[in-house]
């Protein structure tokens, strides 16, 4: 890759644009002509960890790779686990873990949102979105007690049940954002310089989309209206009314607006959830029962499990199973295979990310290197979640 | 002995006080630039965290805001280790900024501070204004090319590219406040406004296209080209450690003030109106002038709360195709004003 009259350029891992990852361009001129995104510097050997360790100590392990979504990479393992394990969580869990997944899911897409912004050149953009990801971040550490890594799902259930002001906070949340997504609309969205930076930027056609494998909201924004949510329903997605965010255009600029149509609506989502929410237990009956009876009061009183013994020496029957979820940035896909001792024999963790790979591989040349980061942005890519 | 003190105090207090020596290193120039570099800085980042919903410079000096921030940052550039690289060129590598800084104030010599003070007062003191102003993107280009660093060297190009489309509209507009004034003298210039009104109501088009040209030649939001930091890091001063990158950090405001002094003295009257208490000394009505510029100045910083920034093939073509003829059409539109005042 070193001819004459190219220009190798080599941005990341230490660069302001790259994120952690390191990148090989080759310009002629101003143009990429090449383009090989060099994956693996935050690898953190997530699935051969794994296998040392017990079912429920790979809940936070699952949740690290994709931080900025753990909600739904929880969810997804999860499920995987509790299908192995053959237990149904309570109707009142199933609600929590949605209204969970979609505010994770609006956090993930503010992130994306201020990522592209300052990758533009648009600082408050960015400062804005980072901003209002706080009052969801806030939400989901009533809800858990985390910030981050919340670790919320567990099998058979969930570990907390709704606090009392979470509806009327959560009421203030979604008034709010509707509120600023006016402000939005005028500095980001309908700014002149947006539109010129990102409008016919990074065409994705429907066609490609659908044979390079992209997954999520990219996927969207190319008029493709898959969802996994829709398609494979999960948690209570089967008794909630939503639409899928779909745009034709499959440029940078399409991409955006899926995001933020999303946003908006999660939080129809998650309004509906907490008006369906039925009452009753949040964990699952054959683990309730195993409860020690004095730590039982404390469960009832606080509405936060004490967790069983069990937990620790869980040992699902032999088998394999898969699960996936619709997180932020695509469909989050676990591969659980279990041969009856209490830690996995394999897990496969296949993120979003990893699978848009090729996705950002494909879309770059062709480009002039100012696009390099629009593109990378709109993608939402996350190295830390494609390396795992 | 004692009316030698007193013989010594009074040359040198004039000396300091005339033009030749206080525009250049006091008003408006070295020390009025240096005041100014740390209050829109400053300003800049407050105004950008206020929009943000951030409490922006805060720590240093907390009574004032954070206003003494910038002095905490050039202190410790000051300090910090100037690292030279083996790679770059090293004579031009340490020069060229330090060139680079002074090129950049040498239009605020010929610039006028009132009719009575000015360090060079020639016939075309305009021209030289434009000229001198033109030197800096040639040596930016030296600072990207002793480098060695191909993100340098990206900004560099870019800058160079920048400057051939900026530098064609900012001439003509300037030209067109010369033939609206017939003059190439910034005094006179100033003098006719006092006497018709400021250029900015004769012909708002060349104002316009002289205040993007400002915006944009200064890489400021929407044009932020040259030092992308997402692209390609910091542009031309990505190798630069220490005092070296201070310097490189303040360039770009220097020359924004300079152009913006250029532009109060052709498109907003300089220093007029001369009322009551400025009439006392020939230096003070300056001080309606760094007003003017401070306005002009604090604009241009303020739109990076509020812009992305262009690629720039669309920069290039913004500048060819709207800049130029936007520049073209108020040159004539200063010669139809011309012949209108002449027939009637």
């Amino acid at each position: 890759m070193s001819e004459e009259g190219y220009m190798l350029l080599q941005i990341g891992p230490q660069h302001p644009g790259s994120g952690h990852m390191r990148m090989l361009v080759k310009l002629d001129g101003d143009v990429i002509v090449d383009f090989i995104p060099d994956v693996g510097y935050v690898h953190r050997t997530v699935e051969k960890i794994a296998e040392t360790k017990l079912y429920i100590q790979n809940i936070p392990l699952l949740e690290k790779p994709i931080l900025n979504d753990s909600g739904n990479a929880n969810l997804a393992y999860i499920i995987a686990v509790e299908k192995l394990l053959d237990v149904e969580p309570p109707p009142r869990a199933q609600y929590l873990r949605t209204i969970m997944a979609e505010l994770s899911r609006i956090a993930s897409h503010l992130y994306g949102i201020g990522i592209l912004s300052i990758l533009i050149g648009s600082s408050t953009g960015f400062m804005w979105a980072f901003g209002d990801r706080e009052i969801f971040i806030h939400l989901m550490q009533m809800m858990s007690g985390a910030r981050i890594t919340y670790s919320y799902m567990v099998p058979g259930g969930v570990r907390r049940d709704l606090p009392d002001q979470f509806r009327e906070e959560f009421r203030k949340a979604a008034r709010y954002m509707r509120r600023r997504y006016k402000d939005y609309e005028k500095i980001i969205i309908k700014n002149p310089v947006t539109r010129a930076r990102l409008e016919g930027v990074g065409v994705l056609s429907r066609e490609k989309a659908i044979e390079w494998g992209t997954v999520g909201p990219n996927l969207r924004a190319s008029g493709v209206a898959y969802d996994v949510r829709k398609v494979e329903p999960y948690a209570a997605y089967e008794d909630i009314d939503f639409e899928i965010a779909v745009r034709e255009e499959g440029d940078c600029y399409a991409r955006l607006l899926v995001r933020f149509q999303e946003i908006m609506e999660s939080l129809k989502i998650i309004e509906q959830a907490l008006e369906k929410i039925p009452n009753g237990k949040i964990l699952a009956e054959k683990y309730e029962k195993m409860i020690q009876p004095r730590a039982k009061k404390l469960v009832e009183g606080t509405g936060r499990i004490k967790f069983p013994a069990i937990y620790v020496n869980l040992k699902p029957p032999k088998g394999e199973v898969f699960s996936r979820v619709e997180s932020g940035k695509g469909e989050i896909t676990v591969y659980l295979v279990s041969n009856g001792s209490p830690k996995p024999y394999r897990l496969r963790f296949v993120t979003p990310s990893f699978r848009n790979l090729l996705t950002f591989k494909n879309l770059i040349p062709g480009h002039r290197l100012a696009d390099f980061p629009a593109i990378y942005g709109s993608l939402d890519y996350f190295p830390p979640g494609a390396d795992r | 002995m004692y009316d030698l003190i007193n013989y010594l105090w009074e040359t040198g207090l004039n000396l300091l006080f005339s033009p030749e020596i206080f525009e250049p290193l006091v008003f408006p120039g070295l020390i009025a630039a240096f005041s100014l570099l740390i209050v829109v800085i400053w300003l800049e980042r407050k105004i950008a965290a206020i929009i943000q919903m951030r409490y922006g410079p805060y720590y240093i000096s907390r009574h004032t805001e954070g206003a003494l921030q910038l002095v905490a940052d050039l202190l410790r550039f000051l300090f910090s280790e100037v690292i030279i690289p083996k790679s770059v060129d090293k004579i031009a590598y340490v020069l060229a900024p330090i060139i680079l800084f002074a090129f950049t104030f040498l239009p605020i010599v010929v610039i006028p501070v009132s009719k009575d003070f000015a360090a060079i007062d020639h016939e075309y003191s305009l021209l030289i204004a434009l000229a001198l102003m033109t030197l800096y993107s040639s040596f930016l280009l030296i600072v990207s090319w002793a480098s060695n660093n191909k993100f340098s060297f990206i900004g560099g190009l870019r800058e160079g590219f920048l400057s051939l489309s900026y530098e064609i509209p900012l001439i003509i507009s300037a030209l067109s406040a010369a033939v609206l004034f017939d003059s190439f003298n910034l005094i006179e210039i100033v003098e006719k406004q006092a006497a018709m009104g400021w250029g900015i109501f004769y012909n708002p088009l060349a104002a316009i296209v002289f205040l993007v040209v400002i915006i944009y030649s200064t890489s400021r939001y929407p044009y932020e080209i040259a030092e992308a930091e997402s692209e390609i890091v910091i542009g031309p001063f990505t190798e630069y450690t220490g005092i070296l990158f201070g310097l490189g950090m303040g360039i770009s405001y220097i020359k924004l003030y300079s152009m913006s002094l250029l532009y109060a003295v052709l498109f907003l009257g300089g220093w007029e109106p001369v009322v009551w208490p400025l009439n006392l000394h020939p230096v003070l009505p300056g001080i309606i002038l760094f007003i003017k510029a401070f306005i002009i100045v604090a604009f241009s910083v303020f739109l990076r709360a509020v812009y992305p920034r262009y690629r720039i093939d669309q920069a290039l073509r913004i500048a060819w195709w709207k800049l130029f003829t936007l520049a073209f059409l108020s040159l004539l539109f200063s010669y139809g004003i011309k012949i209108i005042e002449v027939m009637g």
